[in-house]
């Protein structure tokens, strides 16, 4: 029998990294409206400070599961707008708790799978494929980094990862056009242009 | 701009505000921000629920066709933008009557993305909820393409059918399949001769000369098929019909919906002079129109222009078409 891998997020955990995730959302959210309005309609950053109130007033109860907590942040980004960014974070969130299922801790390989569950999801509801700059391609180098990593990496290794992961694929990004969505109307004034979702899930992982 | 209103910012609240109060034996509103409409009695029991959404800037399209032998529900966005997916199941939790609900709407990707979001959270809650998308504009994409189609003015007909399909007690599986039908058989066309003011911008909502129209053009601006001089009503009926003819099929004995719509500013006289030139060249091919409809049927607030919706009947197409329907902007 081999040794179980070291949990790495529970309820406990996921509750507090939501607790910085909204600061870290609503503290981007003029950079994030800046970016977004030279390519769409400018409401990015306000649009995930609105998630972010929501899920930051569901935080004030206990987490009661991993599950659970996943599904009331879905729920919350649902309420949030009609604008197709927070759609796809609830997408993201409802699919995660689906995907966690009754686990009550995630080591790598589980948050491996999560996250390439997500990203599937995320493909299918919003016609986006991977190369067409969107937070597709970070959630991508995400998922590619984790796994990279050794599978009895700790939890700060693999926080590290992400990070670095999210951040270098805006690099390999930026000098690339849109091809999907408003921004791919502005295909060549996009190039050198940082895709404003690429940025947004970058704010998310390094708040982790 | 010249528009009447208080604030872009309440155009759409004041607009339901508005609405509600001067049709309250008809509609009412619901959800945390007041963006759902329903019936006021509430979901009818046993009945078949239909709900719809979308942006704002075409009424009566969406809301407006809330009522008896059409819609129960209906989730309403800001200006051309799409309801939120919380509105999108607060309207399906208004229409259940415990028989499920079909969510009905037109063909746009962030309509879509969120009514696909509703479906996938009631089901967690065990309501049974089908999907039919309209997408009718065959300037959109090519026929090969059609799922790619926006949805224009074919909705009125797919709310009707499924409508009256629900109202007859059908079960969720028959009501989506008429709708289906109804999405399946029906096509339009517009043509776009000034633009519209989206309050939140302040501007025209694409730029056209004065004396140029754009074929094809959709119901937001989208691009048409080409852009140029304006030509005669019978010329652009004539180009409209050639473009729906080939993919309706109509023959000798054909009997057809006809839908000829003002995209806003367009004058009953100019869709009159319109529709006269359609009823000869559909006569022409052996077809009788059935129930012609010609007025504001889904409209891009002040934009001027017209659209043209076929849908060839068959015995039931025909039987719910007419069946008996009342809301604010429409009763059969």
């Amino acid at each position: 029998m081999h040794e179980p891998a070291p949990a790495m997020l529970d309820a406990a955990s996921l509750h507090a990294a939501l607790a910085r995730w909204c600061d870290a959302l609503e503290a981007a959210a003029p950079e994030l409206n800046a970016l977004d309005g030279r390519l769409g309609d400018g409401d990015l950053g306000t649009t995930l400070s609105k998630c972010a109130a929501n899920v930051r007033e569901l935080l004030a109860a206990p987490p009661a599961s991993v599950e659970s907590v996943l599904k009331a942040c879905a729920q919350a980004c649902a309420r949030a707008s009609g604008s197709s960014f927070g759609t796809l974070l609830a997408v993201g969130f409802l699919t995660a708790a689906k995907t966690v299922g009754p686990r009550e801790a995630l080591d790598r390989d589980a948050l491996v799978e999560v996250l390439a569950a997500v990203q599937q999801a995320l493909a299918q509801r919003g016609g986006a494929a991977l190369g067409d700059k969107t937070m597709l391609d970070s959630l991508a180098a995400i998922t590619g980094a984790l796994r990279a990593c050794d599978a009895g990496a700790g939890p700060q290794a693999l926080k590290d990862a992400a990070q670095r992961a999210a951040t270098s694929a805006l690099d390999v990004f930026r000098q690339l056009p849109n091809r999907i969505g408003r921004a791919r109307m502005f295909a060549e004034r996009s190039i050198g242009l940082d895709d404003p979702g690429m940025v947004a899930v970058k704010r998310m992982a390094l708040a982790l | 701009m010249k528009k009447i209103l208080n604030s872009p910012q309440h155009y759409v609240d004041e607009m339901l505000e508005g609405l509600v109060a001067a049709h309250p034996e008809a509609l009412r509103r619901l959800g945390d921000d007041g963006r759902v409409i329903a019936r006021p009695g509430g979901a009818v029991k046993g009945k078949v629920g239909i709900v719809t959404g979308g942006g704002s800037g075409h009424l009566p399209v969406f809301l407006g066709y809330v009522g008896e032998g059409l819609l129960d529900a209906c989730a309403v966005g800001n200006v051309f933008a799409g309801p939120r997916v919380d509105d999108c199941q607060a309207a399906a939790r208004a229409a259940d009557g415990g028989a499920g609900v079909l969510q009905l709407y037109g063909n746009y990707g962030g309509d879509r993305m969120n009514f696909d979001m509703a479906q996938e959270f009631l089901a967690l809650e065990d309501m049974q909820v089908t999907s039919v998308r309209v997408a009718d504009d065959v300037a959109s994409a090519a026929p090969a393409e059609r799922s790619r189609r926006r949805g224009v003015a074919g909705m009125v007909y797919a709310y009707k059918i499924a409508g009256a399909r629900a109202a007859e007690g059908a079960t969720l599986q028959e009501v989506t399949a008429a709708a289906q039908k109804a999405a399946d058989a029906c096509r339009s066309i517009g043509v776009a001769l000034t633009p519209c003011v989206v309050p939140e911008s302040g501007k025209a909502s694409f730029a056209i000369g004065d004396c140029e129209i754009e074929f094809g053009m959709g119901i937001h601006g989208e691009p048409g098929i080409w852009r140029g001089a304006m030509k005669s009503a019978d010329a652009l009926a004539d180009e409209m019909l050639e473009h729906l003819l080939p993919e309706v099929q109509l023959g000798m004995g054909s009997r057809v919906a006809v839908l000829v719509n003002s995209l806003g500013a367009t004058p009953h006289e100019e869709l009159y002079i319109l529709y006269r030139r359609i009823a000869k060249v559909l006569a022409d091919h052996g077809a009788t129109p059935v129930m012609p409809l010609v007025g504001r049927y889904a409209t891009s607030m002040e934009m001027a222009g017209a659209s043209l919706t076929l849908m060839p009947l068959d015995s039931e197409l025909e039987r719910l078409l007419k069946a008996p329907a009342t809301c604010p902007f429409w009763r059969v």
